[in-house]
């Protein structure tokens, strides 16, 4: 479980796995995190929470990405440490009351920003589309998630 | 025929340099790899030559998708790649532009000399370095706090003459006059607009740079002089783009085609090929949206190009009117425009998106669309090599309109990973080794990306120069040597 960096010639791609869908996204994030930045700091920053819906698994995982990049540019901090406390999906059912079922996707999750003037990092222009998997792998309950995602440097 | 077989892919020599996929299944056309057959080798290694045929199942790609020579793996589309695709039936592609809208060159030239400049190399790099913003966070030109993306996004390089960062010359040597007609400020994001406000004139990482360099060999004299250029004059060479907001610009643009068009997104076999369908308002948005990117890039380097005639002038204590700091020309090579091109031997002549991803418009003598400067040698064309490697100038051929729309390559082209680069190079022993072996001077915020930008890692800029050349695509007019170079 977690992310390994792989070589695509001009961009950066991240390989990741999850026991579960939320662990797979955290790992991509974190696999972003490690794409631009080869020593994070251990302690560095606040934690800050986004949320980002979005129509469907992939799209959901794009977004959440791109939501990242676009935090980065505009606190000037470099989110680190990722969690995803919850993915809920339209057929999912599990928020409560009928009024509050999500129409779509729907993410929550959290990070540490570390200013970007206390780490030697390197600009990740953008999340792409190009040759994105996202898998569920094994059974129902032994099994997990497995991503794949090309980011533009 | 000849033929070459590239891994399963099989391409047939139609003359010197230029080999053809021909069409099969879904594709709509034919594609083009123009390349020596070593070249080919290297194109052959990575995914360029399938994606430059999933390129062609764009509705409304125009004679071939065609590779220059320097064509490497991008995302979708491949990274060098030029497809024409129909204005009235056919589409637009943001994925076939690339994230970063009018990423591109500008060349400014000098009268000073190498000579002039030796013994100062170390003094100029560090005051370059610490006033033009690069790497991740460090800001831009512009002051923080004075929120000047729409007029930027509307007025471009006009906006800067206005605001004490241009004068009227430089908008001559710039194409569109700095200014793209057709830009919607209010088709970019808010997203995208908060993303660019802090990063207006600055670097960015990657491979992006700025480099003062001295020229090396000038191949036409003619040509030179008419651009200005001799043997040991200093010049600089910028190489940057749009910044977050032509990032984001990009992929909002991604996820709306994604959600309005989804009929023509399922008929093509790459996701990041996603394209609006000409005429449709989408594609209009997008359009107007692009344009305006193109103007916040040309604003960019226009801001990054007055800032380094403000450091040369305290590094030389001479006024940049007197060190002769004129813009040679700026380029774009990732862009999309309407273009009327020919499309056959009966001189037919259609409208056309022509999209350059990694490829520099390259208009010969001649074309009214050349500035006037230049139109009666042809546009000049800044091909940027390695940091360890030559740079050439080039003057579109007269072939480009024939065989490329008239276009050329924009680079030397990747060859090596940047996980592969920083495992084979370290940062610190390349930038010792330039210094020490070439008298190169090099100062980046980040010692990875020294590593990942290492010569090595770069094809033979000489061959795809040569290749351009041979073709008559983009003739070589002249080339350059770096002497000092920062980077994010």
């Amino acid at each position: 479980m977690g992310f390994e960096l792989r070589d695509h010639t001009a961009d950066v791609a991240v390989a990741a796995t999850g026991h579960s869908l939320e662990a797979v996204f955290a790992a991509v994030a974190d696999g972003l995190a490690a794409a631009s930045c080869d020593e994070i700091p251990a302690e560095t920053g606040d934690r800050f929470s986004l949320s980002v819906t979005a129509e469907s698994r992939e799209a959901l995982l794009f977004d959440y990405l791109d939501e990242l990049i676009y935090l980065r540019d505009t606190r000037a901090e470099l989110p680190v440490d990722h969690r995803v406390d919850s993915i809920a999906g339209p057929a999912s059912g599990d928020r409560s009351g009928a009024d509050d079922r999500p129409a779509e996707w729907y993410l929550e999750a959290s990070a540490r920003g570390v200013p970007l003037d206390a780490v030697d990092a390197r600009e990740v222009k953008a999340v792409t589309y190009s040759e994105m998997r996202l898998e569920r792998v094994g059974e129902d309950e032994a099994g997990g998630w497995e991503a794949y995602v090309v980011f533009d440097v | 025929m000849t033929t070459f077989d590239a891994n399963g892919i099989t391409l047939e020599r139609v003359r010197e340099h230029v080999w053809e996929i021909p069409q099969e299944g879904d594709m709509r056309a034919p594609a083009r790899v123009l390349a020596s057959e070593a070249l080919l080798e290297e194109i052959k290694e990575d995914k360029s030559l399938e994606q430059i045929k999933n390129t062609t199942h764009l509705p409304g790609i125009t004679n071939h998708a065609i590779c220059m020579p320097d064509t490497h793996q991008g995302y979708g589309f491949p990274v060098g790649g030029v497809g024409a695709l129909d204005a009235e039936d056919g589409c637009i592609s943001p994925g076939a532009v690339g994230y970063d809208i009018n990423c591109g060159v500008r060349m400014m030239r000098t009268n000073l000399t190498y000579d002039e400049l030796q013994g100062r190399e170390e003094e100029l790099v560090d005051s370059l370095f610490a006033n033009i913003p690069s790497g991740l966070g460090g800001g831009g030109i512009v002051e923080p706090g004075i929120d000047a993306v729409d007029e930027i996004l509307a007025r471009g390089v006009d906006w800067a003459l206005e605001n004490g960062h241009a004068v009227e010359e430089d908008l001559l040597h710039c194409e569109d006059e700095g200014m793209r007609e057709g830009a919607a400020p209010e088709k970019v994001s808010q997203k995208a607009k908060d993303r660019g406000k802090n990063q207006i004139g600055s670097l960015g990482s990657g491979n992006h740079f700025l480099e003062v360099q001295r020229v090396t060999d000038v191949f036409d004299s003619g040509v030179g002089e008419a651009y200005g250029l001799e043997e040991d004059q200093i010049v600089v060479l910028i190489h940057c783009g749009s910044r977050g907001l032509g990032h984001q610009t990009c992929n909002d643009y991604l996820r709306k085609i994604e959600q309005q068009h989804k009929g023509l997104l399922d008929q093509l076999p790459d996701k990041e090929l996603a394209a609006a369908p000409a005429g449709s308002q989408l594609a209009e948005d997008y359009y107007g949206a692009m344009n305006a990117a193109i103007n916040f890039a040309w604003v960019n380097r226009q801001l990054i190009m007055h800032r380094t005639r403000q450091v040369f002038e305290r590094v030389f204590d001479r006024s940049w009117e007197s060190m002769d700091m004129h813009l040679l020309y700026d380029v774009a090579h990732n862009i999309a425009k309407k273009e009327t091109h020919t499309v056959n031997a009966d001189g037919d002549e259609r409208e056309l998106y022509v999209h350059r991803k990694g490829a520099t418009r390259a208009f010969p003598a001649g074309h009214p669309e050349v500035p006037k400067a230049y139109r009666d040698v042809g546009q000049p064309v800044i091909i940027p090599g390695s940091m360890g490697a030559g740079s050439y100038v080039l003057r579109g051929g007269e072939n480009s309109m024939d065989l490329t729309f008239g276009s050329t390559a924009h680079g030397a082209g990747r060859l090596m990973s940047r996980t592969q680069a920083k495992n084979e190079y370290w940062g610190g022993d390349v930038q010792q080794d330039l210094e020490d072996q070439q008298a190169i001077y090099v100062k980046a915020q980040s010692g990875a990306t020294i590593a990942e930008e290492a010569p090595g890692v770069y094809k033979d800029v000489d061959e795809v120069v040569r290749v351009s050349d041979e073709l008559g695509i983009g003739d070589k007019v002249a080339r350059t040597f770096p002497v000092c170079n920062i980077k994010g």
